[in-house]
Order: C-alpha cells, then sequence, then structure tokens
C-alpha cells in the first residue's frame, strides 16, 4: 500500500510540476516522421488548434499564456515525457485549470491512482471535448514535433500554424 | 442599339423591378429613433429604446395566453467558422426590426437580412460577409467570436466585425457603401459592440481589455464614413482622472478601460452613459497603483464631441475584473418622495447602483447577488466599497479575495470575476417600475502573477499578447437568478434563483412578462410581478442572446437567437451540458 501511494504521490508531483522546469530537446521530437506519423501530427494540430482549443490557454505556439483560461504552462519548456504529458491530457492536473480529456478519468483510479471522490477539491475541470486514445497520441506527438524544446517561435512556425491568409503573422516578419 | 430603345428598355426594367420589390422601408430618422413608442411592432434600436429598457409594448402575448407560446419557425444562420483561439462562432446579437425585416449579425459580422412578413419562415433576403480575417482578430478576442448587434440609419445598416471594421450597408440590397477601420487587432484591439446611432454618428469602442489595449469610445459620421471623434477612457497626461494612475511609468498608456456594449442615451440633457471595461493588467493591481479611472466606471459624454460630462467609478484599483462595460438604464423615478433623474446599474461587482445623471452623484445602491466577500457594503454617502481606502495607492479589499504579489492566490470571491452580472442587459418595465436582473450567482478564485512590461515601455510583452497579469480560476459550480428590483433603491421586490449563470440578457412586455435563455437552451416566460416561470421551451442548445418582441400584421412574436460557445465557466461543473452540440440559428415564437 505504501508503495502505491509513493507511486501515486509520484506521479501527481509529476503532474504538479509539469513543464516548471527547462529540459534539452526530447529525441522524439528530431525522429524521422513516417507519412503515418505525418498525417498523425497534423491531426494533432487540429486538435490542438479546434478541437480541444489547447491554444486558448496555451497559446498557439505553446509558449504559456494566462488569463480566463488560468495561468498555463509553457509546452515548448516542458521537461515531461511523452508518456508523462499523454497522462496529463487525459488527466488533467490537480489543483490547477489544466482539464481532463478521458471521459472515464477519475471514475476509476487510472489518473494518479486517485478517484474524483478521492482528488476532493484538487478535481481538475472536464476539457470542453472528450478525446480519443488517438486524438490524445496524435496532439502529444504534434506538441513533440513542433514545440516540446524548441526555441522561441519563429515567422515560419506561425504561418506553419495559421496559414498564409491572415495577418497574424505580420508582427513577427524579420 | 438606338439610345432611344436603350432607354426604354432601362424604363421598362426599372418599373418591373419596382412592381416586384416590396415597398421599401422608410428611413430610420432621429425623429424614429426619439420615439420608438410610436411603433412598438418594430425593434429598431439595439436596447429597444435610447433609455435602454428593452421593454417592449405588445401584449398580445401576456401571462394569461403565455401557456399557448409555440415555436412557429427557425432560420439558420452561418458564423460556425474557427477562428484564432475559437473553435467556432457565438450569437450574442440583438436583432433588431423594422417593417417585417430583422437585420441581424453573426459572431464573424456576416450581417443577415431575413423576412419575416410571412410569419410562418425567414426568408434570408441578404447576407453580407465582411470577410473577416479570423485568425488575427480571434487570436485577440478575449472571450469569444462575439458581436452584439446592428444599427439603422437613414437606408442603412451600420455594422461592426470583430477585425476592427465598421460597415454601412444597403438596408434593400446588402451591398456596402463603405468600411472604416476603427479599431486596430494589431494593437490587441476588437469590436464587438453594437453601435449606437445618434443623429449622424456612430458610437462604439474597442475590447481588448485583457491584451494591454488604452480603451476608447469613437465615433463615426455616417454622412463620411470618417472619424468624428475618440475619446480615451483612460485619460491621458495632464487629462482629469489621469492623476489616479500612479505608478510613475506611465502605465496607464496599456491601462484596459475597454468598451464593449452599447450605451445608453438621454436625449433631453443631449447625453450617453457608457459603462468602461476593467483596468489592465487585470489582477495584478500593484502593477498599476491608484484609482485608475475610468476603469471599472460609468462615462456620461456628449455625443457631438465625446467630451466627458462626469464620471463615476464603482471599483476603485479594481483587482478583480470587475468591468462594467454593460448597460445603464435612464430611469426617472421617484426618490424619498423626489422626482429625480436617474442613471441605473446592475454593476458585474454584485451591487445595484442608482446615479444622478444630470451630475453623477450618488443616490442608492444595493447588494443583489445572494453571495458577496469582497466588500462588507457600500458607503450610503458616496456608493464607495466600505473598506475603499483613500489613502491607499493599491485597494486591499476583504483580504484574501483577491491576489496579490505577496500571496498570489486568492482564497474564494464572490461574486465571481464574472459577475454579478456581466454584459447581459437587463430589461425594464417601466408600467411596473421594475427592473429585471438576470444574474450570474457564484464565486471564483484568482491567481495573480506579476505583470511584465510591454516592449514600449521597455519590457518584453508584445502588443496582441496577453496583459492581464494573473488568470481566474472556477472550481464550483456557477448558478444564476433573475431578480425585479426597484430601480429607486434597488429592493429586491421578486426573485428566482436559477440551476445556470444567465448569460442571455432579459426582455420585459407590456404583457406583463420578461423572456430570459439559458445556457442548457431553456427559453422561458415569466410573470413580471413574481418571476414564476409560466412557459418554456427547450431550444436543444445554449442562449447566450437577448431576446426581442415585434409585430407583423397585428400579430406578435418573440425572437431569439440560439446557439453558442458554452462558457468555460459553466460547463466543467455542469456535466449533464457537457455534450451539448452548437448551432446557429433565429427562434421565432408566437401565439
Amino acid at each position: 500500500m505504501k508503495a502505491v501511494m509513493k507511486d501515486r504521490s509520484i506521479r501527481l508531483a509529476v503532474a504538479l510540476a509539469a513543464g516548471a522546469l527547462f529540459a534539452p530537446v526530447h529525441a522524439l521530437a528530431q525522429a524521422q516522421s513516417s507519412a503515418e506519423e505525418a498525417r498523425l501530427i497534423e491531426f494533432g494540430k487540429e486538435i490542438f488548434k479546434s478541437k480541444a482549443v489547447c491554444q486558448y490557454c496555451h497559446k498557439w505556439d505553446a509558449s504559456g499564456d494566462q488569463g480566463y483560461g488560468g495561468n498555463a504552462l509553457s509546452l515548448r519548456a516542458t521537461q515531461l515525457t511523452p508518456e508523462q504529458m499523454t497522462e496529463v491530457v487525459k488527466c488533467g492536473r490537480p489543483g490547477t485549470g489544466m482539464p481532463y480529456h478521458d471521459r472515464f478519468a477519475y471514475t476509476d483510479k487510472r489518473c494518479y491512482g486517485y478517484t474524483r471522490e478521492e482528488m476532493g477539491k484538487d478535481m481538475p475541470p472536464a476539457g470542453n471535448d472528450f478525446l480519443s486514445n488517438r486524438e490524445v497520441d496524435a496532439v502529444v506527438k504534434y506538441l513533440f514535433a513542433k514545440d516540446v524544446g524548441k526555441g522561441p517561435a519563429t515567422y515560419e512556425d506561425c504561418v506553419d500554424f495559421w496559414g498564409k491568409d491572415t495577418k497574424q503573422c505580420d508582427p513577427m516578419k524579420k | 442599339m438606338s439610345m432611344k430603345f436603350f432607354a426604354g428598355a432601362v424604363t421598362g426594367a426599372l418599373l418591373t423591378a419596382t412592381a416586384l420589390t416590396p415597398a421599401r422601408a422608410a428611413d430610420m430618422t432621429n425623429e424614429r429613433a426619439l420615439n420608438p413608442q410610436r411603433e412598438p411592432q418594430n425593434w429598431i434600436l439595439h436596447h429597444g429604446n435610447y433609455q435602454g429598457h428593452r421593454f417592449s409594448l405588445l401584449k398580445e402575448i401576456n401571462t394569461d395566453n403565455v401557456k399557448n407560446l409555440k415555436p412557429v419557425f427557425t432560420v439558420a444562420l452561418g458564423g460556425l467558422q474557427s477562428g484564432g483561439r475559437y473553435a467556432f462562432g457565438n450569437l450574442e446579437a440583438t436583432p433588431l426590426v423594422e417593417d417585417g425585416i430583422m437585420y441581424v449579425p453573426d459572431g464573424w459580422g456576416s450581417v443577415y437580412a431575413i423576412d419575416v412578413s410571412a410569419g410562418k419562415k425567414g426568408v434570408i433576403k441578404w447576407k453580407m460577409d465582411p470577410g473577416t480575417d479570423r485568425a488575427w482578430a480571434g487570436d485577440v478576442a478575449c472571450c469569444g467570436v462575439n458581436n452584439r448587434g446592428v444599427a439603422l440609419w437613414k437606408d442603412k445598416v451600420i455594422s461592426i466585425a470583430l477585425d476592427g471594421r465598421m460597415f454601412a450597408i444597403n438596408k434593400a440590397t446588402g451591398e456596402v457603401a463603405w468600411e472604416r477601420k476603427v479599431a486596430d487587432p494589431a494593437l490587441g484591439e476588437t469590436l464587438t459592440i453594437a453601435p449606437l446611432v445618434i443623429r449622424d454618428l456612430a458610437i462604439v469602442g474597442a475590447a481588448g481589455g485583457e491584451f494591454g489595449i488604452r480603451g476608447y469610445i469613437d465615433a463615426t459620421d455616417l454622412n463620411t464614413g470618417k472619424a468624428a471623434w475618440r475619446t480615451y477612457t483612460i485619460p491621458g497626461a495632464g487629462e482629469p482622472g489621469n492623476e489616479t494612475w500612479k505608478d510613475g511609468k506611465e502605465r496607464w498608456k496599456h491601462g484596459g478601460g475597454s468598451v464593449w456594449e452599447t450605451a445608453t442615451y438621454d436625449p433631453e440633457s443631449d447625453t450617453f452613459y457608457q459603462g468602461v471595461g476593467n483596468a489592465g493588467p487585470d489582477w495584478d493591481p500593484e502593477y498599476r497603483a491608484g484609482d485608475n479611472k475610468w476603469a471599472a466606471s460609468v462615462l456620461a459624454l456628449s455625443p457631438n464631441d465625446g467630451k466627458i460630462k462626469w464620471g463615476y467609478q464603482y471599483t476603485p484599483n479594481d483587482p478583480y475584473d470587475y468591468d462594467e462595460i454593460s448597460e445603464h438604464p435612464i430611469i426617472n423615478a421617484k426618490v424619498n418622495g423626489e422626482d429625480r433623474k436617474l442613471v441605473v446599474h446592475a454593476a458585474r461587482n454584485g451591487y445595484f447602483y442608482a446615479l444622478d445623471r444630470i451630475n453623477g452623484s450618488f443616490i442608492a445602491g444595493k447588494q443583489y447577488t445572494y453571495e458577496m466577500n469582497w466588500t462588507p457594503g457600500l458607503d450610503p454617502k458616496t456608493g464607495r466599497p466600505l473598506n475603499y481606502n483613500p489613502n491607499a495607492d493599491v485597494q486591499v479589499y476583504t483580504e484574501g479575495t483577491h491576489g496579490s504579489r505577496a500571496r498570489p492566490k486568492s482564497d474564494k470571491l464572490c461574486p465571481a470575476h464574472t459577475g454579478g452580472k456581466n454584459w447581459e442587459p437587463t430589461a425594464y418595465n417601466p408600467q411596473l417600475g421594475l427592473l429585471y436582473i438576470p444574474s450570474i450567482e457564484g464565486c471564483d478564485y484568482i491567481e495573480t502573477v506579476p505583470q511584465k512590461d510591454f516592449v514600449d515601455q521597455g519590457g518584453t510583452v508584445r502588443p496582441r499578447e496577453r496583459f492581464s497579469g494573473g488568470a481566474t480560476v472556477i472550481r464550483e459550480r456557477l448558478y444564476g437568478s433573475l431578480k425585479a428590483v426597484d430601480p429607486a433603491t434597488g429592493e429586491l421586490k421578486a426573485d428566482l434563483k436559477l440551476t445556470y449563470p444567465n448569460y442571455s440578457g432579459a426582455l420585459a412586455t407590456a404583457g406583463n412578462l420578461v423572456f430570459i435563455g439559458g445556457v442548457d437552451g431553456t427559453f422561458s416566460a415569466h410573470d413580471a410581478k413574481t418571476l414564476k416561470e409560466l412557459w418554456s421551451f427547450n431550444t436543444g442548445t445554449g442562449i447566450n442572446a437577448p431576446p426581442i418582441s415585434y409585430a407583423v400584421n397585428g400579430k406578435q412574436y418573440i425572437a431569439v437567437l440560439v446557439g453558442s460557445r458554452q462558457s468555460q465557466n459553466v460547463i466543467p461543473f455542469s456535466p449533464e451540458l457537457k455534450n451539448t452540440s452548437t448551432a446557429s440559428m433565429l427562434f421565432v415564437f408566437s401565439l
């Protein structure tokens, strides 16, 4: 029991500290993308941009932001592994505005080893839309391919995200 | 082709066109704008009248027969595209109706002229899509893709788009006569407000209080499509009120004070009353020492030149984001036996205020929300929060209700930063002397983050970046209420607790009814004296727009826009609404 408690405390601590420290680029970000991976990354972009609207709080370049969504961390500077980020996307971050996206989160102990009752007042909010496993995989792949461990976003990154039919990226032109 | 034949052909074509075209609606004149009560079949001003009453004189639908009210037609609108930080556009507009034609925008600024004269269906006569740069504008919209309505002027419809442009549209054809860039998203400014037309001026203001703007009220000369005047809500160096920015670092230049809901207008004194938004940054008041005028205030202004006649600030050095952009109804009432000219306001900070509209002096104030903890009350003479300290540069209201740099995470704040009452308008029944407040009830939390400086002040924050000095956290379910108060005193006359916070605003009618919409899609009619629900219909998706009433061929209709982005403040703790899909619909009801 003690070991279980320790394990879930560690997992929770990781979630709470997510992104607080800077870390080197994760190897996955540099991996050669297969065609299927490229499709998945593009799909993940749509999750990040529109379906889960992660960008409302984290900003389009995932550099973090403030405001009505909460003080959202920079995912460019996160030290989470893909596995840990997957858990945060599915389970949210307890005690913060980061929502959970697994429909069944906290109905059993899949999230940090806690149920809704055990989480009490630290229970994170539900996301506007729940995500399937494929969608969670895609958004995590997208983040590691485009944002995690990268430096400040560039004009090219902006055009890649928003397209060329908007003034959105003009301020970033050199 | 001979010239003679050509002239004949043109004349013939014109005659044919005339015969086939319905009689053109009368031009919208100043005379009509001053007297909407003469044409109760129409809804020609944003708030129903300049005084902001949202009261329909129609009474075919009344307390006795409202149980028979039913939907008679719906019209699907557009505006569901994604853009910027949003997955789709909202519907928050108040429709206008003139002689059987409805004029209404969607969130992205497309304007629809809908022929509702048949009473059985609505036919979209024309649609003007302004081609809004959705990513550019939507990335600096704080709270959704919103457009709260259009205005009528002469033979034109005056509209705005989120990307800062104003349009004059031919009412008959939908052709744009001119457009003017008013607000600049490059600076974090957007337009969401329904224009207020007074004589030949269209008055709007810029939203962007979370993006480091310096707010303003702006008038366009409708005859030329050019700027007439602009008055900043945050006074500049040397202007009265600038001394209330005591930081010594010119932080008034990014001081917020946004404007995003339509003002009321008193023709008698030729004064309009504009509510003004929060100071920026929202939740780091130590960044902007001083009272921060005229954020969280009302301004009385002259429409001809935009000169400020007086101002009244509700929450000095506001650490909560209690912005007060919403309507300020104009009401005449007896106060202690004396006839008084009032301008009243159900404030986001949870208090109802009655001010003397001639000089801005405080007359009455009363808590209208169930829960309130940021101040123990208002000073009976000044209306200032009782715990306001005139000798302090940074206010400390009730300990723990706001964040600070020393203690960033607040305890519970009531009402929540949303209010109280947000932009959703009140309605006033002058026959009963009751003001209806559609409220948001409940509490939330604030987390302060020391605000970094703007690049033009030696810092790193660039235009279009968020400038809010922290964040809000919702940890519990918000709920709502509908309240009827005496506008002279704020005394509660009737009260109805609602399952959900109200995000639609209210309509009052001479049939002694009050209509509201709910985030669960429930559209309901209430007894104007008791607020008891007399009828409801569920539209199947959230309602975030205020209803109106109009008549065609003597038959009364109630209309409301349905479908919106569900608020992040509601959904996470209202799991029963979790799977609601959005829509973009006009619903029309009649007996």
